[in-house]
Order: C-alpha cells, then sequence, then structure tokens
C-alpha cells in the first residue's frame, strides 16, 4: 500500500482551511444565498464568524468530542455552516437526505447514534419527532426556519440564531475549549460520514477522513484548475458525497464562493443569475433542459426555428471540434460565431451556462445525443466517475478528450485495475476509512491493500486508455443461451429517447428480452397536446395506442441499433409494455437518487412480468400506490402488450462464436 | 362558551384570543323578496380563526360580501374595531384592514405574481401622483419598502418560483396561494377567506389548512373564512358560525357546534361532502 | 448614390415623422382601451377639444361668447389678455382632467358592466357631443396655434446631409420636436403603467374590477385618471397637429387614421402603438413616392394605410404586438 499522503501548510481538516480563507482573503464572497428576492452575501471572514458562534453554541449545549450530528436541508449556508462548526468542535456531520421519509431517517440516525440533529424546517421536525420513540441517543434539535413550530415544546428545541446567540454569549467560556478542540483534528480525523443509499439492501455509513476530503479536493481541483474566482450553484442534495466534495471540499481548497438557490423550484433562475464557471448536474438535469428547449423551440415562430435548426446543425458539425482545439476551417469558424452571436450564446444564457469553464455529469450514462448538444454549444461538459468511496474521483476526463461512451482516465493519485470477472477495483488517497459499524461490509468492498470493488463491470478502451463502464457488475446476468445480458445498457439506451423517462429490461435466464416502460409525462403531454390527444392523467396517457405505437418505434430503433453491436446484439427487446403508473421512490421501486430496484419491480409487478413471456395480448392489473403523505392506495389498469420488430441475430451469433 | 370574557379566551392549542374586533349586529339582507340573511348576529375576535359553515345556499357567501361592504344589508349595523360602520363601498372596506379572497380566484391574470401581490400594498402606499410620476423620493422610497413586505409574503407561501410569472398560466391550486399573498401582503387587521378549500384535493386542502394556520400563527391574522366542507372547518378553527337558510341556527366552538342538535339535523339534510 | 435613393431616405425620414404623430393619437386609444375596455370613438374630438381650450386660453378668448352675446346681446370675444403657452398648456390640463371627471361622472359610472358595444355606442355620443360643445365654446373658425415650438427646415439636417449626398434633406423643426416629445411621452406612460402605485392600479382595474375593489383600487378614480391621461395625451397630439396645419374640424378626422395604426400594433400594446403609427407613417410616404406618384396617378396616401390594415386584419388579427388569441379546445 502506498505511504499516506500528508497535508500540505498544516491545511489538516476543513476548519483549518476555514481558518486560512478568512486570514488570506476574508473580504472575498463565500456564501451568497436569495432571500425575498436578493442575493445575500456572506464573506470568508463573516463566514467564519457566524461557524465560531454556532460552534460555540454547540459545545455550550453539551456537544462532545466524536458525537454525531444529523444534518437535514436543502442547500443553505447555515447547513454547510453546520457541518464545519461540527467538525470544528470535533463532532462529525452526518448529512441526511431531507426528502427520506421518516423510518428510513430512524434507521440511520439510530445507526449513527446522532445525539444531536439540526433541521431545516417544521416538517423535519415533524419526522424526527414520529420516529424519537426509538432513538435513544437522540437529545437536541436545532433548527432554522421558526415557522409553525412557536408552539412545540421546545425543552430540547432549539432555534440555530438562538444557539448560535448562547455561543456567542458564551465566548469567553468556551473559546479556549473550541481552539483545543480545532487544534486535535488531524489529516486522519473523521472529516464527515455519507450514507449510501444503495441499489440494495440497508443504507451504509462511508466515514471519510480529512485526508480523503482535502487530497480529493486538492488534485481534482488541480485537473481542472480551478480558482478563487469560481461560482458554483449548490443545489443537489447536501447527503451526496458530490455537493460534499464540490461544496466545501473544493470551495474551501480553492476559496470559491457556493451560491445556494431561493428554493428548489427557483434553481433555474438562479443558475441563471448566478452564471456558475463550475457546475455539476446528472443527466437527468441535462436532458430535462433539453426537452424544455426543445418544447419551446417547437412554439417557437417560423423564423426562429429555422434559425435554432440551421445553427444547430452547424455547431453539431464543427462546435465540439472546437471545443476541442482541433483544426477547423475560416468559414465555418466565422459561422459559428455567427450562430455563437445569435443562438448558442442567448441559449446558454437562458439555460444559466454562458459562463461555464469546466462541466460535469455523472452518476448514470448520459445520452450522445443530449451530450454532444451541450458540447457543441461550446460548453466543456465532461464526465466523470465516482463513489462516495472513492471521495467522489475514480476517472475524470481531462479536456480535449471528452467522449459520450467512456468516463475517462484514473483521477490524480487514484490506480485502477479490472478483475478477471470484468469488474473494476480503484484505490486511492481519497478511499473511504471505512463503513460504520458494519465491518464485514468494509472487508467485503476494501481488501487489506487498499482496493475496493466498484460493483461495476467495465474495461479500458485499446488505444485511448479510457475507461469504459458496461452496467452494474452483478446485473449483468446470462440469458438461457448463456449470453451475456446487460440490462442497464439497453435501458440507458431506451431512456436516451425524451419521450422514455424509466425503462427496465428483464431477460436474466430467459429466452429473449422485454422491457417495462414509463413515459415522459412532460415531453409525452406536450406531444399530445399538439396532436389533440385528451388525457385525463398519466395512466391515460400511457395506455394511449398512439403512445404506444410511438413507444414501439423507439423500442424498435433501439433494437436496430443493438444489432450493430456484436457482444449485445442479442440484447434487443422482444415485447414491451408501458406502465400504468410512474416508477417511484415512495414506493420503493427506485432509491432516492432514483436508479431503478431491479428486484423490488419485478416482485412487484410478478404479473406483468408472466405476461411479457406468456404471448398474452393484455392483461389486468392493480397496483398499490403509496401517497406523499405516507397514505396508500390502488390503482388498476388493463394494459396493453406490445411485440417490437428485432433485428434477426443469426450473422451476428455465428461471428461471436 | 363558558370561558368567555369580554377581553378575550384562551384556545384549547393555548393560544391567546383577544376581544372583539368586527361584530355583526342583527343583519338582514335581502334581495328582492328573497330572504339572503335573516337577523344574524355574531362577532370575531382579535387573533382567532372564525369560521361560517353551512349547506350551499345557506347565505354565507352573502354574509362575507357584507362583511367585504359588496354587499349592503337592509337591516342590522356592523361595528368594526368599536365603532358603527356606515355604509362602505368595498374598497373602503379594504383600505380599512379587510382583506378578502375570492371563492373563483380574483387575480389580475395579465400581471406577474409580484404585481398582483404588490397591488395588495396600495392600503399603505400613499406617495402623491406627481412623485410617482417621477419617480422620486417618497415614491421609490415606499416602493422599496413594500417590495420587501411583499417579497416575505411570497417567501411564506413558497411562491418565489413564480415571482415573475403571470397569474394567467398558472395553475388552480399557485392562483390560491398567489391570492392569499396579496390578501396577507395588506397586513389586515381581518382576513376574509372565500371556500378557500374549494375544488381542492385532499393532498391540496391539507397544504392550504397549514398555510392558513401559519399565518394566524406567524402575523396573529385574525381570520374569518367560509366553507361547507366540516371536516375541515372543524380541524382549523377557534369558532364557528353554522348558517342554514339564511338562518343562525349554531355558533360556538367546533366541539359545541358538532353537538347541537339543530346543526345535526340541517347537516343530516343535505349530503355530506 | 442614385438621386433616387436619396430622395428617399428623405422620403423615410418624413414618413417617420409622420407616423410618430399617428402613433400618439393612437396611444390615447391604447391607454383606454387597456384600462378600460371602451375603445373611445372621441379620442380624436378629444385632441380637437384640447387645442382649441389651449388656443382660446392663449388668446384669452371669452368661452361661450357666441352663446352669452346672443342671450345678452352683448358685444364680449376676448378678456383683452393673453397668457404665456406654457401657462395656457396647464390650465388646459386642468380642463381636460375636469372633463375627464364629468366623462366618468356623467356618462361611463352608470355603464359599469354594460357590452364592449354600448360603451362604444356611447363615445360615439361624447364625439359629437364634445365637437359641438367645443365649437360653441371657442368658436368654429380655423385659428393658428403656436405655443413656441420651432417651425420651418432644420439647417443642421440640410447642411450634413448636403454635405455627405450633396442634397440637403428637407426635415421640419416640428416634426423633430413632436418625435422627441412622443418618445418621452412613451417612455414616461411605461414606466408609469410599470412601476408605479397607481400604473398597477390602473393595470389592475383593466383585469379585474371585482379584485381592484378587494385589494382597495377606488375604480371612480382610476378611471378619472385614465381619462386625464388620456386627455394629456390628446392635448400634445392636438398642439403637435394644430400648430403644423390649424385647429380645425378635421384635426378630429386623424383619429381615423389612428384605426389602422392600432390594427397594426394591437390594441392593447403601447409599444405597439408606437411602431404601428411608424409603419403606418413610412409606409405611405414611401408608397406614395416609389408606386403611388409614378404609377397609381398619386393621392395613395388617403387609402394606402386602410389596405394595409386590411392585409394585417386577414394576417394576424391580434396586431403585431397584441396578446395572441389562442382558443383552447
Amino acid at each position: 500500500m502506498a505511504q499516506p499522503s500528508q497535508a500540505t501548510d498544516g491545511m489538516d481538516s476543513v476548519p483549518a482551511l476555514l481558518q486560512r480563507n478568512a486570514t488570506r482573503f476574508g473580504d472575498e464572497p463565500a456564501y451568497r444565498e436569495k432571500e425575498y428576492g436578493i442575493w445575500q452575501c456572506w464573506t470568508w471572514a463573516e463566514a467564519e464568524k457566524e461557524i465560531e458562534a454556532l460552534a460555540l453554541g454547540l459545545i455550550n449545549l453539551g456537544v462532545n468530542e466524536g458525537d454525531f450530528i444529523a444534518i437535514i436541508g436543502r442547500n443553505r449556508p447555515h447547513f454547510y455552516w453546520s457541518m464545519v462548526a461540527a467538525q470544528s468542535v470535533g463532532a462529525i456531520p452526518v448529512p441526511l437526505y431531507q426528502d427520506a421519509a421518516a423510518d428510513e431517517m430512524a434507521y440511520v440516525m439510530d445507526h449513527c447514534g446522532a445525539r444531536f440533529a439540526i433541521v431545516q424546517d417544521q416538517e423535519q421536525v415533524d419526522k424526527l419527532i414520529e420516529v424519537q420513540e426509538g432513538l435513544h441517543q437522540l437529545e437536541h434539535m436545532i433548527y432554522v426556519d421558526p415557522r409553525g413550530l412557536r408552539k412545540y415544546d421546545h425543552h430540547k428545541l432549539h432555534r440555530y440564531i438562538d444557539i448560535q446567540e448562547q455561543g456567542r454569549a458564551a465566548y469567553y467560556e468556551w473559546i479556549e475549549d473550541l481552539k483545543a478542540r480545532r487544534e486535535k483534528l488531524t489529516y486522519d480525523s473523521v472529516c464527515v460520514m455519507l450514507y449510501t443509499s444503495g441499489t440494495t439492501g440497508k443504507p451504509k455509513g462511508v466515514v471519510l477522513s480529512n485526508r480523503n476530503i482535502i487530497e480529493a479536493s486538492k488534485s481534482s481541483s488541480e485537473f481542472d484548475k480551478l480558482t478563487r474566482d469560481e461560482e458554483v450553484l449548490a443545489y443537489l442534495p447536501m447527503a451526496w458525497v458530490g455537493d460534499f466534495i464540490f461544496s466545501i471540499g473544493q470551495a474551501y481548497w480553492c476559496g470559491f464562493c457556493v451560491n445556494c438557490p431561493e428554493s428548489p423550484e427557483t434553481m433555474q433562475t438562479d443558475l441563471r443569475e448566478i452564471g456558475p464557471t463550475y457546475y455539476f448536474a446528472p443527466p437527468r438535469v441535462f436532458e430535462t433542459q433539453l426537452t424544455n428547449v426543445m418544447i419551446r423551440m417547437e412554439d417557437a415562430g417560423k423564423l426562429k426555428k429555422w434559425l435554432f435548426d440551421y445553427f444547430m446543425a452547424h455547431a453539431r458539425r464543427v462546435g465540439p471540434a472546437i471545443l476541442d482545439g482541433k483544426p477547423v476551417g475560416g468559414m465555418d469558424r466565422l459561422k459559428y460565431a455567427l450562430g455563437n452571436l445569435f443562438i448558442y450564446g442567448p441559449l446558454k444564457d437562458t439555460l444559466g451556462l454562458g459562463r461555464v469553464r469546466v462541466g460535469y455529469t455523472a452518476g448514470e450514462a448520459i445520452g450522445p445525443e443530449i451530450f454532444d448538444f451541450y458540447r457543441s454549444l461550446g460548453i466543456n461538459l465532461k464526465q466523470l466517475y465516482g463513489q462516495t468511496e472513492a471521495s467522489v474521483f475514480i476517472t475524470l476526463q481531462p479536456d480535449g478528450e471528452v467522449r459520450s461512451d467512456t468516463v475517462g482516465v484514473p483521477a490524480p493519485g487514484v490506480e485502477i485495475r479490472i478483475s478477471d470477472t470484468g469488474e473494476v477495483f480503484y484505490r486511492g488517497p481519497g478511499t473511504f476509512e471505512y463503513y460504520y459499524k458494519n465491518e464485514e461490509s468494509t472487508k467485503k468492498t476494501k481488501d487489506s491493500e487498499g482496493w475496493v470493488a466498484t460493483g461495476d463491470a467495465g474495461f479500458f478502451e485499446d488505444g485511448s486508455g479510457h475507461l469504459r463502464i458496461i452496467d452494474r457488475a452483478k446485473d449483468v446476468g446470462k440469458m438461457a443461451d448463456g449470453q451475456m445480458f446487460a440490462p442497464k445498457y439497453v435501458e440507458n439506451k431506451l431512456k436516451f429517447y425524451p419521450n422514455i423517462l424509466e425503462a427496465v429490461v428483464f431477460g436474466h435466464q430467459r429466452e429473449q428480452c422485454t422491457a417495462f416502460i414509463n413515459i415522459d409525462l412532460t415531453a409525452v403531454g406536450n406531444w399530445a397536446e399538439r396532436n389533440n390527444i385528451g388525457y385525463a392523467s398519466y395512466q391515460e396517457l400511457a395506455g394511449n395506442p398512439r403512445v404506444l405505437d410511438m413507444i414501439q418505434s423507439h423500442v424498435e430503433e433501439v433494437n436496430r441499433s443493438l444489432s450493430d453491436d456484436p457482444m449485445l446484439s442479442h440484447c434487443q427487446v422482444h415485447r414491451f409494455l408501458v406502465l400504468h403508473k410512474e416508477l417511484d421512490a415512495d414506493d420503493g421501486e427506485m432509491t432516492r437518487t432514483r436508479k431503478v430496484r431491479r428486484g423490488v419491480i419485478s416482485e412487484k409487478f410478478e404479473d406483468l412480468l408472466g405476461a411479457l413471456y406468456d404471448g398474452s395480448r393484455e392483461i389486468y392489473t392493480t397496483t398499490e400506490v403509496t401517497y406523499e403523505d405516507g397514505r396508500k392506495g390502488s390503482i388498476s389498469a388493463t394494459l396493453q402488450i406490445r411485440d417490437a420488430a428485432v433485428v434477426p441475430v443469426e450473422t451476428a451469433k455465428v461471428a461471436a462464436e | 362558551m363558558n370561558d368567555m370574557t369580554p377581553d378575550g379566551y384562551t384556545t384549547e392549542d393555548g393560544r391567546k384570543i383577544g376581544g372583539v374586533v368586527m361584530e355583526m349586529r342583527n343583519i338582514t339582507l335581502r334581495f328582492g323578496g328573497v330572504v339572503a340573511i335573516q337577523d344574524i348576529s355574531f362577532d370575531i375576535r382579535e387573533g382567532e380563526i372564525r369560521a361560517i359553515i353551512g349547506p350551499n345556499g345557506a347565505g354565507k357567501s352573502s354574509m362575507l360580501n357584507v362583511i367585504s361592504g359588496f354587499y349592503h344589508p337592509q337591516e342590522g349595523e356592523v361595528w368594526y374595531k368599536g365603532a358603527k360602520r356606515p355604509t362602505m363601498k368595498p374598497y373602503e372596506v379594504a383600505r380599512q384592514g379587510i382583506a378578502r379572497t375570492f371563492q373563483n380566484i380574483a387575480l389580475f391574470e395579465g400581471m406577474t405574481v409580484l404585481d398582483n401581490v404588490m397591488t395588495g400594498r396600495i392600503r399603505q402606499m400613499n406617495a402623491g401622483l406627481l412623485s410617482q410620476a417621477i419617480w422620486k423620493g417618497k415614491a421609490e422610497r415606499e416602493e422599496v419598502e413594500n417590495r420587501e413586505v411583499v417579497e416575505k409574503m411570497i417567501d411564506f407561501l413558497e411562491i418565489q418560483h413564480i415571482r415573475k410569472t403571470p397569474v394567467g398560466r398558472l395553475p388552480y391550486g399557485l392562483k390560491k396561494r398567489v391570492e392569499l399573498a396579496r390578501a396577507l401582503a395588506a397586513e389586515p387587521s381581518i382576513l376574509l377567506l372565500d371556500e378557500p378549500m374549494a375544488g381542492m384535493n385532499v393532498e391540496e386542502k391539507e397544504d392550504m389548512s397549514r398555510f392558513i394556520l401559519d399565518v394566524n400563527d406567524e402575523f396573529g391574522t385574525t381570520i374569518a373564512l367560509i366553507e361547507h366542507d366540516m371536516g375541515v372547518v372543524m380541524d382549523l378553527s377557534d369558532r364557528v358560525v353554522v348558517m342554514d337558510y339564511g338562518k343562525k341556527i349554531g355558533d360556538g366552538s367546533p366541539d359545541e357546534v358538532r353537538q347541537n342538535q339543530a346543526v345535526i339535523d340541517a347537516y343530516l339534510g343535505v349530503a355530506h361532502d | 448614390m442614385p438621386e433616387q435613393f436619396i430622395w428617399g431616405m428623405e422620403v423615410f425620414l418624413n414618413g417617420l415623422m409622420a407616423g410618430v404623430l399617428y402613433a400618439l393619437v393612437a396611444l390615447g386609444f391604447v391607454l383606454i382601451f387597456k384600462a378600460s375596455g371602451i375603445f373611445n370613438f372621441a379620442q380624436g374630438v378629444l385632441a380637437l377639444f384640447a387645442a382649441l381650450t389651449l388656443v382660446g386660453i392663449m388668446e384669452g378668448q371669452v368661452p361661450f361668447s357666441h352663446l352669452i352675446n346672443a342671450v345678452f346681446g352683448t358685444e364680449v370675444h376676448h378678456f383683452g389678455w393673453t397668457v404665456p403657452a406654457l401657462g395656457a398648456i396647464l390650465l388646459t390640463m386642468v380642463v381636460m382632467v375636469a372633463l375627464a371627471w364629468a366623462v366618468n361622472q356623467f356618462i361611463f359610472r352608470h355603464l359599469v358592466g354594460q357590452e364592449p358595444i354600448i360603451l362604444f355606442m356611447a363615445t360615439i355620443g361624447l364625439a359629437y357631443f364634445l365637437e359641438g360643445f367645443g365649437d360653441m365654446m371657442w368658436g368654429s373658425d380655423i385659428k393658428k396655434l403656436d405655443v413656441g415650438l420651432p417651425q420651418g427646415i432644420n439647417s443642421v439636417i440640410d447642411e450634413v446631409t448636403y454635405n455627405i449626398f450633396g442634397y440637403g434633406f428637407f426635415i421640419d423643426n416640428l416634426d423633430l420636436w413632436a418625435t422627441f416629445v412622443a418618445a418621452l411621452l412613451v417612455i414616461a406612460l411605461v414606466l408609469f403603467a410599470q412601476f408605479s402605485k397607481h400604473g398597477r392600479a390602473m393595470r389592475a382595474v383593466a383585469d379585474d374590477h371585482q379584485a381592484a375593489l378587494s385589494v382597495g383600487i377606488s375604480l371612480k378614480f382610476i378611471w378619472v385618471m385614465v381619462w386625464s391621461l388620456a386627455g394629456f395625451v390628446a392635448l400634445v397630439a392636438g398642439i403637435m397637429w394644430g400648430t403644423k396645419s390649424g385647429v380645425q374640424f378635421s384635426l378630429s378626422l386623424i383619429a381615423l387614421k389612428a384605426l389602422p395604426v392600432l390594427m397594426l400594433g394591437g390594441f392593447t400594446s403601447i409599444p405597439g402603438a408606437i411602431v404601428g403609427g411608424l409603419i403606418i407613417g413610412v409606409g405611405e410616404k414611401l408608397f406614395e413616392f416609389l408606386i403611388g406618384a409614378p404609377y397609381l396617378g398619386g393621392a395613395t396616401e388617403i387609402w394606402f394605410a386602410y389596405v394595409l390594415a386590411l392585409i394585417f386584419l386577414v394576417f394576424r388579427p391580434q396586431g403585431l404586438f397584441g396578446e395572441k388569441i389562442i382558443e383552447r379546445v
């Protein structure tokens, strides 16, 4: 195992970085948040004071070193301060997904034994109160937004600003203690604990040390030449490792400003106003944005639409090459510049991506059309491959070597090896310490030499040396005839169509592949409106024969493209149906990060799955659904099952054998 | 209600309710020969949530329109803040600090959400025409100050994302919220809500109830609302007036009203919903 | 550069100037239509009335002198004083506000909630009444209006264009002023409507009476305000047209020219009124210059605007800037 790296200039913890930033560029903006329609700003010096007051307040409240503090809220400066304040007093911040149901929260809270929780509002307080019975260790709750909480019993409930106020009042009493606790932090102390939702089983608490976070932040910042002048918009869940790296790790390492949106719904407007230079979004966000652009262009005037089509075609042709700095003719460049003036520039500004210098997407495969669309506009969108256990970065795409079907080269300091079974392993300075209270999983995932199993199957491409990920290693199955079955690969191909929101492909141990499909209500709804198709609900639209025709044509196109790939031509979808409900995390069909839970789905819709393979033309079914408030109901429908044309694979088979 | 004193009372959940802010005395309202309201008296106290319920056609809406000055009763008196109110036009009533919403939503559809909510501040803005014409001095200051209040309401009702959207493009549930924001922006002494849950599904009703309770809790606003959905009202209000065929058949706390025989009869006589 | 092109440019510029004046009248229509849904046929007469009043006040005319003289057998015509232009304009504005109040008090207050066609008829009645009333008040002779606006060829433009093209453009100073004033007026009106309390209240009233009442807006006040604004715009238009071609009955006919402007620009759009006015102004002048005079025997200016409006009605009934009319089925 490689020698553990040492901290540069004594910067061995996030609080230490905060001190450095407050001293070195105290007057520069550290946080912005839009509230009451105005961007409020805190400089590094101000942020340091806020965090110090909170840290003193926490000591005053009785927080001990080694305590866990749950943090539940949307991206607001208060919660980022809470994390750093927790670290400053030697406690461990545990950010949780704020949209998790009460019992999911209860599991995590109980597992880490959090004594304190800093939460957003009444909704979160209510959830914790609901499960408090089972949480013997939870002592105090601190809330930010007092609305509706006035009448609550305040013995164990505190308002955020009151805690800060108490901290300020008790300054002389605790400041020495606080300083001492900060001094004790080392590169090996725990920086944060993040729970991975995981597609199966209970969440695991990933323990990341200061070394993990700071080394990962440092090397990735250098990789993309991030500076103090970056602007980022923090809008992705705080419980997700990416947000922790971008909004705390890299932000503190580089000293750039973190902007928090006014509310989740205003994110698009806020994005436009801030104009981030460094931006991360999962493929889904890029997809939605592109869908919206396309819908708006459908409604636009003829001239505008013509201009858009004309210049976009040009951009697709030469845009990526210009971005990569490859030689492009003068005339094409001129035309591109013209397009930039009329179309690309205004469009990028509308999307809020006009200033993006480095953009990343990860988490799932992104559709090549979507990826190329953004790149052709001149947005430097790249892919990375990462995990919570790696402090995000496993591979990154260097500028100029960007493609939609690879995830790039190993991140600085990270080693990668492919096992005999095709699974990807890595190790590096960002590699996590252990799973909290779960030695078994730790051992299973991370071997004695520090190699971590990703659970993904992939290979290094000849020539470019870039990593290509095919599927989850455990999802890669075998069909009845023993050929490789890679469901996610097919699903992604299907999902690249804007009309298809989700797809679940079956085929393990079967003769042929079949699929469940979820339509995208926005895209298909818009199409329906333009074609005068009336519908009252998702279910009605999903059952419309013309919608089915459309989906069928998409499936058949996918089949044609699959037939070109000798490795996967047998994975063509023979039969499919469009589900009568949207797959939903509340019903357990997906994870909170919106990954489909194959097992749950095939069990829950067993009857439908059966129908896909017994040749029936339609099937009647009833399904239980959970509403947002936790109540249950049921919906029933008669679903049609369609046969999709497949390209004969005999030739391919022969070639493979 | 036994613990009722002239100075107010304490609710079940421990809120202090103040003295009478508005009192209807023997109100009778006729349209031609039809009697819409017959000799009804009740009061509204500071800080309480007061409901007027009854089956459809019981005269609830008429009563609300009397309070807000859209109808003028033939007999009876309206007392407001300790003084008898002369016959007033609706806009004069509004300027006295009585804000309202409408069952069918009356928003300015062509204007943005922000502009709609800003109109709620008209009562508090009194810069002269000339000052406005040159947008200097008082007018400018006023605009900024009032914008702050308006932004708080926008934040409170969680409609920041549609701030600049023309109201006409919004779905029903959001319009209801914008209308409430506009009424609240007036910082009214009494907030009148005309069937705030009409046309809503269960989830939206719950959201709206939450907003109403939060308004009362956060700003101490006195709220009078009419509603025909008994269930919602009983959970929400401190005191309830029950009307049927233009007459008052019950008045008291939700529990008292629930046990009132006349109320039970009236409600059994009509279809529940 | 060919002469034809240079002349064309001059015609174009002159068209722009004429367009500004059309736009001014159209603006008065838009204001009232937006705020109250009334298509005010009397807008042209309002301009005439304003101009008559202005001249009358400036010259110290005794109002209703014919009537007084007829009844009492006197021979009074003038007070014997004159009023400086600025003061007279202010006084005229007071008269226009009083008129706005009266129009609302005696006519439209009683017609609240009536069909648009009834309201339109009422404005026709108002137009005829005002025409007669103006005559009676100030006499029906053609008057000259001079508030001190510079008139005649602008020598600077003449000289500059001569140096460039070898041909001096004839641009009237009055037209330049009209353009300047109109631009100012439009900017002020848009800002007022968008960013002031009363502007917002005006839009609110236009949108929903009941809602406006419920937030404490007095409908009466807003209507008087809107009619006063329309009166003010009419006064400005009256001054410009009156200075240009004398204050006379035909002034009220410019309202008819505003009609095609509105069809082009849309009845509800202030920028629409401006652009519409400019297009008509330039269009009719250029058409006359390029096609009308050489091929059609001239005098196409009389009908060009209406034909253009007709074409627009067929292809874009809501006008250039009007709100798109979408019927959802």
